[in-house]
């Protein structure tokens, strides 16, 4: 599987001096696909600028034609990714939501905006989100990272960065008023007559989130023959891989979910999954505002149904589930083991393990204390300590 | 049913009698500017007016948003063909590229109850353009946003321009655009404002090309005709007593507070009557036009 089909990349060195990803990987060069952008990309750009070092099992990342990988673009997009004044009221970044050292998530149940709006689901982590074939929770019409990123800055309903009509022009003006910015802003549009916008913002960012690759757990160096895994880790990890937890089936990528595309990606499939977790009533509702791909379908049988996360950095990023309902993994293994959660007080009461939408994958498993500690021991090798301290991806300004 | 009967009207500045060869000969493209009205029944409305008799419960709220895109003009004429509106220039209000166009009618002015914060101080209550001269007797036309632009990324200049930017407007739930935003609020309700958002919804997008939105299974455009209209002396009334015909509008029964296109939202039950386009509580309506939108309510034709 996963071919490497590079062209239009260039191999520009196999398994070569890569320090920074626990070696045995690729390096990829990105030759920008093309000189002159096609359709949808703005202005021109420089090509040939970008180096994927990528871990190995990983496939090269796919690039929207119109936004392709420069380092100037992944620098200008790491100081808009920290920078405060991107928000309507100056009070938050992309980093308020999305913590490096929780894997880029924010350590609450669900995320609040910058003015104080709750935001239904919990802020997502950001390893990896290069391939990620869908990027939220559920919403299956949001293919890119550069039109996911139009929800956080402007989305009114919750409000999370509160850049809206009436201050948008303003937002820019700040962001252009800093010393270091005009310059990055040309470095990374070069081609650009006015290079500061927010279609050139959401592209920087959009780069430097693709540059967030994580690969370098205690698993992966494991895989590589580098790393032992202790006797709890290795009987979770069969028990994960196995037959009996089935957690493979949504969590078996090399990216540990099922949302997966590639520069080689020919047909990507995009499932989601009713895990149990709710059955308000027995009639098959979620909690109002949350119920998942029903939203944008309308169809009952897509009630309750959510993508599946990425399992890698998991121990960092807890609460767990799409509203952080489950405080620890421990408490996900339970719930997991029992097939479903049932309810059974207050008004979220209802018996999720009958949920009709449930995936026949969540079946009651029986897993005993050692198993799930199994479990657990091996979903803790999946964390990459480089990654949520590696300072390419920290914040550039001086802590104040 | 609301058949009004007017003068067939003649947009030809000279004589047009013998003009069955659409605009050939010496008679140009002739203008044609459509103008609109926010109304509650025959009360012209707008920021800061309130509004009585809302709904099912005869509520009073005042005006919070009035905004829509308007596309694919066709003018009717008097032969009963269906000739294209040709819109002026691409501007602030204005797009057309190839064969898809659309304009951005917005009637509020963002004071009173419309937030000055996605509100805009700019207005535009009219589609103008030209069609070739003859006699025209009706029009016919969409509220919705073409499918080619809807999907758009709105910040990226190069691919998305005015009137498609208006953050207000876009819908990133659908990876789209809202088509209306309509709203009226009271404090005192217990859910204090009606949104109505109409807009395409089912929207998938295909991860594998990076396509934005491939299909939507709801489109939602409501196409509707006037059949007797006669843009000299009468103008197009956007009616909110009939969008919410029906509706209690101080409550939110289900889903998004009001109705925004939700597949099983109760509040679109009747709203989506009025737009006469096919919506089921089940959610296995189609989005699409019943009958061409013969029996909806919301525009109707109005003395200037």
């Amino acid at each position: 599987m996963m071919p490497r089909q590079l062209a239009p990349w260039v191999l520009a060195a196999a398994a070569a001096a890569l320090t920074g990803c626990g070696g045995g990987g690729t390096t990829v060069t990105d030759t920008g696909g093309a000189s002159t952008p096609p359709a949808g990309g703005v202005g021109t750009f420089p090509s040939g600028n970008w180096t994927w070092e990528l871990p190995t099992g990983f496939p090269v990342p796919k690039v929207p034609d119109g936004n392709p990988m420069s380092t100037a673009k992944v620098d200008l997009g790491r100081f808009l990714f920290y920078d405060k004044r991107l928000s309507g009221n100056g009070t938050q970044s992309c980093a308020s939501c999305h913590h490096q050292d929780k894997a880029f998530t924010d350590g609450r149940p669900v995320a609040i905006g910058s003015t104080g709006d709750m935001h239904p689901r919990a802020a997502q982590p950001l390893m990896n989100v290069a391939y990620n074939a869908t990027l939220t929770w559920v919403n299956p019409s949001l293919v890119t990272l550069e039109k996911q990123m139009e929800v956080p800055l402007f989305g009114d309903n919750p409000v999370e960065m509160g850049v809206n009509d009436s201050n948008k022009a303003d937002v820019l003006q700040r962001i252009t008023s800093d010393p270091l910015h005009p310059a990055k802003f040309t470095a990374a549009f070069p081609g650009l007559a006015e290079p500061v916008g927010w279609g050139q913002v959401i592209q920087a960012i959009s780069a430097f989130q693709r540059a967030l690759i994580s690969g370098n757990s205690k698993y992966d160096q494991y895989t590589q023959g580098k790393a032992t895994l202790t006797p709890a880790e290795t009987r979770g990890l069969a028990l994960f891989m196995g037959e009996k937890a089935e957690c493979f089936h949504c969590h078996g990528s090399f990216n540990f979910n099922d949302h997966v595309v590639h520069a080689a990606s020919r047909v990507v499939e995009t499932p989601f999954h009713n895990t149990g977790l709710y059955n308000i009533g027995g009639t098959g509702n979620f909690p109002e505002g949350n119920q998942g791909l029903f939203e944008f379908t309308a169809k009952a049988t897509d009630r309750g149904l959510f993508r599946a996360a990425s399992l890698r950095n998991i121990e960092l990023t807890a609460p767990y589930m799409h509203d952080g309902s489950i405080a620890t993994l421990e408490e996900v293994l339970d719930f997991y083991a029992s097939g479903g959660r049932h309810i059974t007080a207050g008004p979220r009461a209802g018996d999720g393990r009958k949920h009709p939408n449930k995936s026949d994958l969540i079946t009651l498993i029986d897993l005993n204390a050692q198993e799930k500690a199994d479990i657990v021991a091996f979903l803790k090798t999946l964390t990459d300590h480089e990654f949520v301290t590696n300072p390419k991806f920290a914040n550039p300004f001086p802590a104040q | 049913m609301n058949t009004r009967t007017f003068a067939s009207f003649t947009l030809a500045a000279v004589a047009a009698a013998s003009l069955v060869a659409c605009g050939g000969g010496d008679d140009g493209p002739q203008a044609v500017e459509i103008q609109f009205a926010a109304m509650a029944g025959n009360t012209a409305i707008g920021c800061g007016s309130t509004v009585t008799g809302l709904g099912s419960t005869a509520a009073t709220g005042n005006v919070k948003d009035f905004r829509f895109y308007i596309s694919q003009v066709k003018m009717i004429r008097d032969d009963g063909v269906e000739v294209p509106l040709t819109l002026t220039a691409n501007d602030n209000w204005n797009y057309t590229v190839g064969s898809d166009s659309v304009t951005l009618v917005d009637l509020e002015n963002a004071t009173g109850d419309c937030p000055a914060a996605t509100g805009t101080t700019g207005t535009n209550a009219v589609v103008k353009g030209t069609v070739p001269a003859g006699t025209y007797t009706g029009v016919k036309m969409t509220m919705g946003v073409p499918f080619a632009f809807n999907h758009t990324d709105w910040a990226n200049p190069t691919t998305t321009k005015a009137p498609l930017d208006i953050q207000a407007m876009a819908w990133n739930w659908q990876g789209g655009r809202k088509f209306a935003k309509i709203e009226v609020t009271n404090p005192a309700w217990t859910s204090p404002t009606f949104n109505f958002h109409l807009g395409s919804t089912g929207c998938i997008g295909n991860p594998a090309t990076g396509t934005q939105v491939s299909s939507c299974t709801a489109p939602n455009r409501m196409e509707f005709k006037l059949a007797g209209f006669n843009p000299a002396t009468q103008k197009v009334a956007v009616d909110i007593k009939p969008l919410l015909d029906g509706t209690n509008v101080t409550i939110n029964q289900a889903a998004a507070t009001g109705c925004m296109s939700g597949g099983t939202d109760p509040e679109c039950l009747n709203v989506f009557k009025a737009l006469a386009i096919d919506w089921k509580a089940d959610g296995t309506g189609t989005g699409l036009p019943i009958y061409g939108g013969a029996a909806q309510t919301l525009f109707r034709a109005i003395a200037k």
